[in-house]
């Protein structure tokens, strides 16, 4: 009876059992996605895991973003409205005429991706530390190379906004308020300090696309030269000594030409210190084709898909290859104004230096593969407000009208810098250079040159990159042609902003942006996205917006 | 699905362990129900034991046989008459007269897991019989219900006939989590509409307030619609036979300019033809259903099974679906009667042609002096880089009728559910006991292929075709046992629920897609010869996911005299979507009402009844693992000279993310006078839903990503529903009823804000990108903190300037006018109804009937998308394209630029359904049971100053994926053309 009884009780606690961890389990399961439970416990899933840190990097390549920025605030490249096209309430103008606001979706978009990168650097050096801690050897050279990338991202977040959160540790769950650019040039410096003797210093296909000596050497030489705007102090013997490190070491050479370093495979470059490895397999997202070239461009190049007729490079900047007088050359005929060919022969009627890197845009009649005209049925027609100077034929002329509302679709020289794929896609698979040697060139000329007008070191680097570039070597240095020579060998890659602002000539006039003295102040460096302000409340606009 | 198999297993079990005490005392009763009036026998009477679920329907001569336990009390109950209760005692026979019932507020509806009288509901519910349903063509469920229920709208614009219906009940109570309601067939919770034909709807119940949605918890936030299937009758076999063939034509497009119009526009391309794009991409429709139905049954056994054919083109060309739905349902009475089984099946198959929504977009555009083909033939010549179609290389635009006929886009619908539901009746042991299982698995697959010919400007990769498979899988799987207890104390009844839920759902699919093709031969039917694929160009995915919902629950409902009614209910429900931190909500409700024309006798009223309820429910958030720190695949690094991939995060977990919270408190009256000639519902509700689920901007670090899904927000709406019946002539030949509903709405957004998060600093946030070309960055709605939900907001229109842009007012008045700031941009529509309303007519005349039935919408503006982009002279509009061409059109206009002048009034009335049918008079004894011809029209004019498409109010915008519920009121550009349907059809009974 009693035994019956206790059998019974057991009976029901056996019940309530199930009916609790059964009948209740709201546990969930997962089927296509991974916790920290069942991953980074193999080798193979620790690198696809630091693959992340290098995964950040893919804003690089798409328009509204890191590079879209930097470039469109400068003297480079402009997207002009195109009658219904490429207004988006203003954003775009506002850029090249330097009246952006802190609303600007690029602007967010960058402050994304680069403090993406930040948190995704701090997230892996957290997890390799506890790895280390558990006896895990390789860890070190993770967290080195983890924290050079970190450098890099709040490199560009100091350069770019100026001002924003200094976070390092993972595990700290609280929003901040923004460290001066003083506190994140003083961080910067010291990490790279930190890990300059232990990354490794190879160049081949183990450290392709990786942060090497190298990389970290060149942003903390490119820190030093441009410290004067960063922190009122000039670093011009640092700068010069980084530079000179990476050159007397032997590992990089200048390609014997300008173009090899942008071709589809440009993999193989002897110049590049620092490249993020595009493919349109493998790795998608590098867009400028889509970005820059005419609609009708499809035709030309076979593209599945049709371009987006956005980017064109500023008029006074283009002719700046072409100008004799300050780029001295072998003269030919080179497409320049509204790019006329009166006799249809297919070769420029007007004559302007002939400079290698002209390679860097796509300018004149665009033919297709069996060499006919290539057709833009919308050119503007007689009776618009604007009429296409050469009617129905697709021919990118330098000459841009106007920013807006009416700018012609076919004006503007195209940035042609990296080769196009004929018959490719809107993802290109040449690798987006970061770092190249050539700019440590220039950087070791200018920061001797600084030191000393006279440097005859400073004038023979620059001669290097002119003779490469097939054109005359020049006899001295002054601000203006060196300010312009860098221009010329580093264009679209990110650098021109901040050498204009370096130089004192961001507050000048170009394209359709008027002089405007802000323009050296509050707008050299970007607003902090409204977003950002409104997600932290510890965050404060920079001045003048 | 093993392991939820041996759950449910587990869990039976120890339910069946509960239940498991049985012993039998058992009386047979006999006899015949005849009608007061004229004594014959009525068939098909329910005779139910009080207090039970057992129970029997009289047969074709009005008797009956059940078997009840000791001491029963039988209630006989017959639409058209009075329920009457008779005490059984120790009789064998019991016979009964039954009076015919002329007050309308007898009648059963169906609630969260049982049935009410409607005299005895304390809730706002609405029950929609057959007899009521829209009328004709009707191929979604839900369309059966448009404009019937004061506060319930069910919209779609154009005529799409694959296009889904948007349902909206009170409003909108949600930030998008789920904005529609919860659909419930036959028990099976998440019930897919298309498992049902509307031929075999025997009753569609709306639970309109929080009260009556609570006992469905977390997912009765937006309301609750209960589908109720035909179940077979005992007594005769009946054949039922319904057809239909319906023709459809466009009823309304946008105007655009003709090709004539075009050619006086200075800077116009002349192109050489003169093409109607919007005749070239259009057709006469047609519909064809065949509906047959078998049932019948005996006193333990009922059946009914069905088959239902539909047959559709729609006005676009290659649109439409062929249709074919299985439904069985069986009863069974067993262990004498106690036990019963109720079986339910359903099989639906679709294949659908989907169209191209594109096509409607570009028939707008195009160019009308373009040639249809290149060569100006009249068909298209094979070759050529678009396969003879003529195309103009330019951005953004695509030949219309090449975009149909160079596309496919084919969808595979397979549909299928299984219910059991068996039910054992404990009265000889306790009175009024009952105990029912449950259980219902319900397949949705979905199966598309997709192709664009090599020839296709649209979608054909420039010459190298592209197609694509995918298939989508959803499971639902649903377990629930509850427990009846009737008791009878004196004046009072009391009935009880109590019951526990177990459901798990699973989705999961693969997909594939890839172009290069050599040849067009294959379309989508053999993906390996796209050389993408070798090429590693090909994209390929599979994905699976899973969530549960436990709940337990319970109700008591209290009936004090027939005078005092009380309902009380809770029910406790954990979702796995839920966070660690909140896994388990409560939902309680609590509801009563008084029918006062019982106690006070006020002149000339038949009956008045007065509720009030107050009720909890929630919302689930979309998605499942919302609560996890997940890691996936976010793309490629390059490691050791080869590309690999990279694994991270790619959202912020949130352990805290719970239910939205919606509470809800409803003031109701029932009553009709007159001599029953005017019968009406009315209601006043509120409601406050709060901890809204949204994606709010977070700083990173210390988050992984910029947002984090969390509970924000408080949103509060309000309004009236009246709906009204009037017999304004009841004679023998001749009928004519009049009734109406309308149904008012007021949203607010009373907060963005919590303690932790804010949506927007400053209490404002932007919505709905207006889109390319040119206008990506203008956000078309504003969503503010004490404002009204569904703004408009734009600048305010003031003219046009010389140089032919628009001139706006300078609203902050600073002298400046920036139209792209907030200084100088206001509030210029509202895309929220304030009232909506149907109205009908039924007339009969001897054996014709006639029914008219107008529904509209008031106070809700649209934003014209057509022509806030091609309703000017810009180069681009002239040079690329065709201009729209409304009364609005203002040639001086060359820059387009959205602002107030395209937003427009959109009230409308529309004679939505007119029904004229013919009953033939059948012999007694006759064959045939009834025979009846009709013929409908469906959308047969629409009054409305709005230009656009349809002015049917959005309550959602499309262009997004999902769908934004915050962003109501805007046309986009592809909305396929309302049509006019004309149907005619015959029911024939045997």
């Amino acid at each position: 009876m009693k035994k019956t009884f206790l059998r019974k009780i057991g009976m029901i606690g056996i019940g309530v059992t199930f009916f609790t961890f059964s009948c209740t389990n709201l546990d969930e399961e997962l089927f296509n996605e991974v916790t920290a439970d069942n991953f980074f416990l193999t080798e193979q899933e620790l690198i696809a895991g630091l693959g992340a840190a290098y995964s950040s990097f893919g804003g690089l390549g798409n328009h509204s973003n890191l590079w879209s920025t930097n470039e469109l605030v400068s003297d480079e490249l402009i997207i002009t409205t195109k009658g219904g096209d490429w207004f988006d309430g203003g954003v775009l103008q506002q850029l090249h005429l330097h009246t952006f606001t802190p609303d600007n979706g690029f602007f967010n978009n960058t402050w994304g991706m680069l403090y993406g990168g930040v948190n995704t650097t701090n997230r892996l050096i957290f997890q390799f530390e506890q790895l280390k801690a558990q006896g895990n050897t390789s860890a070190d050279a993770f967290i080195a190379e983890l924290r050079g990338i970190r450098a890099l991202w709040y490199y560009w977040i100091m350069d770019g906004f100026g001002r924003g959160p200094l976070v390092t540790d993972f595990t700290d769950t609280e929003a901040k308020g923004a460290s001066t650019r003083q506190q994140l040039y003083d961080f910067i410096e010291s990490e790279l300090n930190a890990v300059i003797p232990i990354l490794p210093t190879a160049k081949d296909a183990s450290t392709y696309g990786r942060m090497t000596r190298w990389v970290a050497l060149t942003i903390r030489a490119k820190l030093y030269l441009n410290a004067q705007i960063y922190t009122g102090t000039q670093q011009w013997q640092k700068a010069a000594d980084d530079a000179n490190t990476i050159i007397s070491a032997g590992v990089f050479n200048l390609s014997p030409s300008y173009r090899e370093n942008f071709v589809i495979n440009n993999g193989g470059s002897t110049e590049t210190i620092f490249a993020y490895p595009y493919d349109k397999v493998f790795n998608q997202g590098f867009n400028w084709p889509m970005m820059t070239l005419h609609y009708a461009s499809q035709t030309v190049f076979n593209f599945t898909e049709q371009p987006w007729n956005g980017y064109s490079v500023v008029e006074e900047f283009y002719n700046s290859y072409s100008n004799p007088a300050t780029n001295p050359g072998p003269q030919g005929p080179v497409w320049l104004g509204l790019a006329v060919d009166a006799n249809d022969d297919g070769v420029p009627d007007t004559q302007g230096t002939i400079d290698d890197r002209l390679s860097n845009f796509l300018v004149g009649p665009q033919y297709k593969p069996d060499g006919t005209k290539a057709i833009d049925p919308a050119f503007e027609g007689e009776t618009t407000a604007q009429p296409d100077p050469d009617g129905t034929n697709l021919n990118f002329t330098p000459r841009i009208n106007e920013i807006g509302p009416n700018a012609w679709r076919q004006g503007g020289a195209r940035i042609g810098k990296y080769q196009y794929e004929v018959g490719g896609t809107g993802n290109m698979s040449n690798d987006f250079i970061v770092f190249r040697y050539a700019d440590v060139l220039l950087i070791r000329a200018e920061a001797l040159w600084r030191l000393n007008a006279g440097s005859v070191e400073a004038l023979t680097l620059v001669n290097q990159i002119r003779t490469r570039a097939k054109v005359d070597a020049f006899a001295s240095l002054t601000a203006d042609n060196l300010l312009a020579e860098r221009g010329r060998e580093m264009f679209a890659e990110m650098t021109r902003r901040q050498d204009l602002i370096r130089f004192g000539k961001f507050a000048e006039a170009w394209g359709f942006k008027p002089a405007k003295a802000a323009s050296a102040t509050t707008y050299s460096v970007f607003p902090i996205p409204k977003a950002q302000l409104d997600a932290n409340s510890l965050l404060t606009q920079n001045p003048g917006y | 699905m093993t392991k939820l198999y041996l759950l449910i297993r587990r869990c039976l079990t120890v339910v069946l362990i509960f239940g498991a005490l049985t012993s039998f005392a058992q009386q047979t009763v006999t006899g015949k129900v005849t009608a007061a009036d004229d004594g014959s026998g009525i068939p098909g009477v329910n005779v139910l034991e009080k207090g039970t679920s057992n129970g029997t329907v009289s047969d074709a001569d009005g008797n009956y046989t059940i078997n009840v336990g000791a001491n029963a009390t039988l209630v006989f109950s017959f639409v058209g008459y009075v329920t009457q209760e008779v005490a059984a005692g120790s009789q064998s026979t019991v016979n009964v007269s039954m009076q015919s019932d002329v007050t309308s507020l007898s009648e059963v509806v169906v609630v969260g897991y049982g049935t009410q009288d409607k005299k005895e509901l304390t809730s706002s519910v609405t029950s929609i019989k057959p007899e009521d349903f829209n009328k004709g063509t009707v191929n979604d469920p839900v369309q059966l219900l448009q404009g019937k229920v004061a506060g319930l709208n069910i919209t779609r614009a154009g005529g799409d006939p694959n296009g889904g219906f948007n349902i909206r009940l009170r409003g909108i109570s949600t930030f998008g989590a789920n904005a529609e309601p919860l659909i419930v067939i036959d028990g099976i919770i998440g019930g897919s509409l298309s498992t049902v034909d509307p031929n075999d709807i025997a009753s569609i119940d709306v639970l309109k307030d929080g009260s009556a949605a609570a006992i469905y918890g977390s997912r009765g936030g937006s309301g609750v619609i209960l589908v109720t299937t035909k179940s077979g009758k005992s007594g005769k076999v009946q054949v039922d036979y319904n057809g239909s063939f319906a023709l459809e034509n466009v009823a309304r497009s946008i105007d655009v300019m003709t090709a004539e119009e075009y050619r006086e526009v200075p800077g116009h391309i002349d192109l050489g033809s003169s093409t109607d794009w919007l005749d070239i991409i259009t057709r006469q429709g047609n519909a064809m259903v065949h509906n047959l139905s078998l049932s019948g049954g005996n006193q333990s056994t009922t059946y009914r099974g069905s088959i239902n054919v539909r047959n559709t083109q729609g006005v676009g060309l290659k649109s439409g679906f062929r249709q074919l739905n299985g439904r069985l349902a069986l009863t069974q009475k067993a262990l004498k009667d106690r036990a019963t089984f109720t079986i339910n099946l359903s099989s639906t198959t679709k294949d659908a042609q989907l169209g191209n929504a594109a096509a409607f977009n570009y028939g707008i555009l195009a160019n009308p002096t373009m040639p249809i083909y290149d060569n100006t033939t009249t068909s298209p010549t094979a070759g050529g880089r678009f396969g003879g179609y003529a195309e103009r290389d330019i951005f953004d635009f695509f030949n219309p009728l090449s975009i149909i006929e160079q596309n496919e886009r084919d969808k595979m619908e397979t549909r299928q559910m299984a219910s059991i539901r068996g039910e054992y009746d404990f009265s000889d042991i306790v009175e009024g006991l009952r105990f029912a299982l449950f259980y219902s698995a319900q397949r949705e697959t979905d199966f598309y292929g997709s192709y664009a010919k090599k020839t296709a400007k649209f979608g054909g990769r420039n010459g190298l075709g592209f197609a694509s498979r995918s298939t989508d899988v959803r499971l639902n799987e649903l377990f629930e046992a509850t427990v009846n207890y009737d008791k009878s104390l004196g004046d009072a009844n009391l009935e009880l629920l109590g019951g526990y839920s177990f459901q798990d759902f699973f989705n999961e699919g693969f997909g594939l897609a890839g172009g290069n093709f050599v040849t067009d031969a294959f379309t989508y039917n053999n993906m390996d010869a796209a050389l993408d694929f070798d090429d590693g160009l090909g994209n390929v995915y599979s994905y699976a996911n899973s969530n549960r919902l436990v709940a337990f629950f319970g109700r008591a409902n209290l009936n004090f005299n027939g005078n005092y009614f009380l309902s009380a209910s809770l029910r406790y429900e954990g979702s796995s979507r839920f966070g660690d931190n909140n896994e388990w909500g409560a939902f309680p409700a609590v509801s009563a009402g008084v029918t006062l024309s019982n106690l006070i006798d006020i002149p000339s009223v038949n009956s008045l009844k007065l509720r009030a309820s107050y009720g909890v429910t929630g919302n689930q958030p979309g998605e499942s693992y919302l609560s996890l720190q997940r890691f996936r695949r976010t793309g490629s690094f390059f490691f050791n000279g080869r590309f690999g991939p990279s694994y991270g995060p790619f959202s912020n977990p949130n352990p805290d993310l719970k239910w939205e919270t919606k509470a809800e408190i409803d003031f109701g009256m029932d009553f009709s006078m007159l001599n029953n000639k005017l019968s009406g519902t009315f209601d006043y509700y509120s409601r406050t839903t709060t901890d809204l689920i949204f994606p709010v901007t977070v700083p990173q670090p210390p988050n992984l990503v910029g947002t984090t899904l969390v509970n924000i927000g408080e949103l509060k709406n309000s309004g009236f529903e009246l709906a009204l019946n009037y017999t304004a002539i009841s004679k023998p030949d001749f009928t004519w009823t009049v009734g109406g509903n309308i149904g008012t709405y007021k949203t607010e957004i009373v907060s963005l804000q919590n303690e932790q998060f804010n949506v927007a600093e400053t209490g404002v946030l932007y919505r709905a990108s207006m889109g390319s070309p040119g206008q990506s960055a203008v956000q078309l709605v504003r969503v503010k903190e004490g404002d009204p939900l569904g703004q408009l907001w734009g600048a305010q229109y003031d003219g046009v300037n010389p140089d032919g842009t628009y001139k706006f007012v300078d609203i902050n008045g600073d002298g400046t006018i920036d139209p792209t700031s907030d200084n100088d941009r206001t509030v210029i529509g509202n895309g929220m109804p304030a009232a909506t309303f149907g109205f009908n007519n039924n007339f009969t005349f001897k054996n014709f009937d006639l029914g008219i039935f107008f529904n509209g919408a008031i106070g809700h503006e649209l934003l014209n998308s057509y022509r806030a982009f091609y309703e000017n002279n810009e180069t681009t509009t002239i040079n690329n394209w065709n201009i729209v061409n409304t009364k609005y059109y203002d040639p001086s206009v060359t820059k387009a630029n959205v602002n107030s002048i395209h937003v427009e009034k959109a009230d409308f009335i529309r004679l939505n359904n007119m029904s004229f049918g013919y009953n033939f008079p059948i012999k007694s004894g006759a064959a045939i049971r009834n025979f009846r011809l009709f013929v409908t029209g469906q959308n047969l004019f629409t009054i409305t100053g709005y230009t656009g498409v349809d002015p049917e109010v959005r309550y959602a915008d499309t262009d997004p994926d999902p769908d934004d519920a915050l962003a109501p009121g805007i046309e986009r550009r592809s909305t396929y053309f309302t049509t006019r349907t004309f149907t005619i059809g015959l029911n024939l009974g045997f």
